[in-house]
């Protein structure tokens, strides 16, 4: 099978990558569904394309696999142009969101699909469907249909049907999706961990942020058929690029501010250091804040509610203006959570950690 | 107490009309087949009901006369014919009315629908006169694409019916996993369509063993199919005879209803 270096989490700079996506568009009609879509997605990376629905997404997975062509701008994997290159002949293997396998064919007839349409020998065919079905441990179910099968299993034997044909990239289209929620937390790290073993170059399309922090090497945030921003899992939700990326992963406290001299002034008296000038949007996140019951900061706010989420402490802080903070702060058994309607003051815990962005 | 309250008064009598329409309507639907039957073992020369006796002899007649067997391998012929048409041209419409990328699928689909809406005896009036025109005499033949025409509509919506609710990732992935175009309409689209297939060729085998509407103007003169002779029968003679052909047809039916539940599920043919 595939056996490639389970390499670093970050873009290995020297070697080409394998997919190449160079300002690639899209219409439907006259609307535009992707706009100067550029991505490079190297050697055994897992990149995500995050974004709410209709961002576009799913599109630029689909110019990928050949299903849909697009408008303008160049698709390589391994420096071969796709243009034009008909579905069945690109390099690629499809994860499907219902993972479409074929219900009238057994789990070993779907899994050695691929290799009877090439028409591989049929002995070589089944040592490769035996060694697929090994790889993603399901030994035994080959004459299983897909409507005996479990969600997880289900997943396992749509991407075994994919190992077979050894394809340069992967394609994975929101495949937690079909899972109940307990599952989908294991089976994230299952699939990260296997995807890192075989050392495919993978493309993964999703609109869950968890999902996207859990898998991904590396995330592109997706806004309105344009690539946002793309970096590494720490990189995006420490230094978000855009307010954009900071609202739409995890939670952001954003508020207005002037920027002079090089400076924010915060709330608290302590300055954060920018590029910009004049109004500008000063975002924090909630684990960045700190509530003090007995302070006398210049930050005073009052308790709304509070709510213990696992080890955290989760507060919603009224503060002047009518706006609301939301504050996260790990509990401690010692100390009892703040009561609501308590006052208290607020104050940054690194003011280099806080995001500012244009008014 | 609670049954009351979850059932409320109106609610119950909705359901027991709707249960009363049901049987009035079944009782109504199945007992003429019943009454036919019975008849057909009667031991007098004439229809009447009640029966004064039990006999095999009209059935023995049946197959006795020649013109009523020919009538039945007749009809037998242009069922099996109409039933190969409309899977040749059937499948490939449905096809191409769902899953095809041009301009005027729609049109299509009425196009193939509009033959099913006109009366059977003017489709038929209008063939024979069509046909006399270009002189295409009345044969088994022009009578099975006749009925191939009015019927056609059934295979393709059953075909369509079934097509539009797959899955359109299925044929995708088999794309994806190397297959070509054709090769992905053998070993996924068609298997998957099957089930549909079987259910348009029984409704189109019946309408071609059965109709008579169309039938009656295009036949050929040495070629009568069932319906035909069966109307002359009823014509000219009074005896059980008739009820005898029915009785055949009528455990043919149901023959043909229990092969299909057999083999795939009379859920599948109701969509």
């Amino acid at each position: 099978m595939m056996k490639g270096p389970s390499g670093p989490a970050t873009t290995v700079a020297s070697a080409a990558p394998v997919l190449r996506i160079g300002a690639v568009s899209k219409f439907f009609g006259t609307f535009k569904v992707l706009e100067d879509c550029t991505l490079d997605v190297a050697e055994g990376e897992i990149v995500t394309l995050l974004g709410p629905s209709g961002c576009g997404k799913t599109t630029l997975l689909r110019c990928i696999a050949g299903f849909w062509e697009a408008n303008g701008g160049t698709i390589e994997i391994d420096g071969q142009h796709m243009f034009r290159v008909p579905v069945n002949r690109r390099p690629v293997g499809v994860v499907f969101q219902s993972y479409a396998l074929f219900p009238h064919l057994t789990v070993a007839r779907n899994v050695g699909y691929a290799l009877r349409m090439r028409g591989l020998p049929r002995a070589e065919a089944k040592a490769r469907v035996a060694e697929a079905l090994d790889t993603v441990s399901l030994t035994g179910f080959e004459d299983r249909y897909p409507a005996q099968l479990s969600g997880g299993q289900q997943q396992r034997v749509a991407i075994a049907r994919i190992l077979v044909m050894e394809p340069r990239v992967l394609l994975l289209d929101e495949p937690f999706n079909a899972l109940d929620a307990k599952l989908r937390g294991t089976m994230q790290v299952e699939l990260r961990l296997l995807i890192k073993r075989l050392g495919l170059t993978s493309i993964f399309v999703t609109h869950d942020q968890e999902e996207a922090l859990t898998m991904s090497d590396r995330i592109a945030v997706m806004r309105a058929g344009c690539i946002e921003q793309v970096a590494a899992p720490d990189e995006i939700f420490d230094r978000p690029a855009t307010a954009y990326v900071a609202d739409f992963i995890g939670t952001s406290n954003f508020w207005s501010a002037r920027a002079e001299g090089g400076l924010v002034r915060l709330p608290d008296g302590q300055t954060a250091s920018t590029v910009l000038k004049g109004e500008v949007r000063v975002m924090v996140r909630p684990h960045n804040l700190r509530l003090d019951a007995a302070g006398q900061g210049p930050w005073q706010g009052r308790v709304a509610f509070h709510r213990s989420v696992g080890p955290l402490v989760e507060y919603h802080v009224e503060i002047e203006g009518g706006m609301t903070l939301r504050v996260a702060t790990m509990r401690q058994s010692a100390n009892r959570p703040i009561r609501d309607d308590a006052s208290v003051s607020i104050a940054v815990v690194d003011p280099a950690l806080c995001a500012v962005y244009p008014g | 107490m609670i049954r009351h309250r979850l059932f409320p008064l109106s609610d119950l009598l909705g359901l027991g009309l709707i249960h009363a329409v049901a049987i009035f309507s079944l009782v109504l639907l199945v007992a003429p087949s019943i009454i036919v039957v019975i008849i057909s073992f009667d031991t007098r020369a004439y229809v009447s009901f009640p029966p004064e006796g039990f006999t095999f002899r009209w059935y023995a007649e049946v197959f006795d006369k020649g013109e009523l067997v020919e009538a039945m391998l007749n009809s037998l012929q242009v069922g099996l014919t109409v039933t190969l048409l409309c899977i040749v041209l059937g499948v490939p419409t449905a096809l191409a009315c769902v899953r095809g990328r041009f301009r005027g699928t729609t049109a299509l689909s009425v196009f193939v629908l509009v033959p099913h809406m006109v009366p059977g005896i003017v489709l038929g009036v209008a063939v024979l006169f069509a046909g006399s025109l270009v002189g295409v005499v009345p044969s088994i033949w022009l009578q099975s694409i006749a009925i191939t025409v009015f019927i056609l509509a059934v295979m393709v919506r059953t075909v369509q019916s079934r097509l539009m609710r797959l899955d359109p990732a299925l044929e995708e992935a088999a794309a994806n996993l190397r297959a070509t175009p054709f090769q992905s309409l053998r070993t996924v689209t068609l298997p998957l369509l099957m089930p549909a297939i079987l259910a348009g060729a029984v409704f189109t085998f019946v309408e071609g063993f059965d109709n008579l509407s169309v039938a009656i103007f295009t036949h050929g003169f040495r070629d009568r199919p069932l319906p035909v002779e069966l109307l002359a029968l009823v014509q000219y003679t009074s005896s059980p005879l008739v009820a005898a052909v029915s009785g055949v047809q009528i455990v043919l039916a149901i023959a043909a209803l229990v092969a299909v539940s057999m083999s795939i599920g009379l859920d599948n043919v109701n969509e």
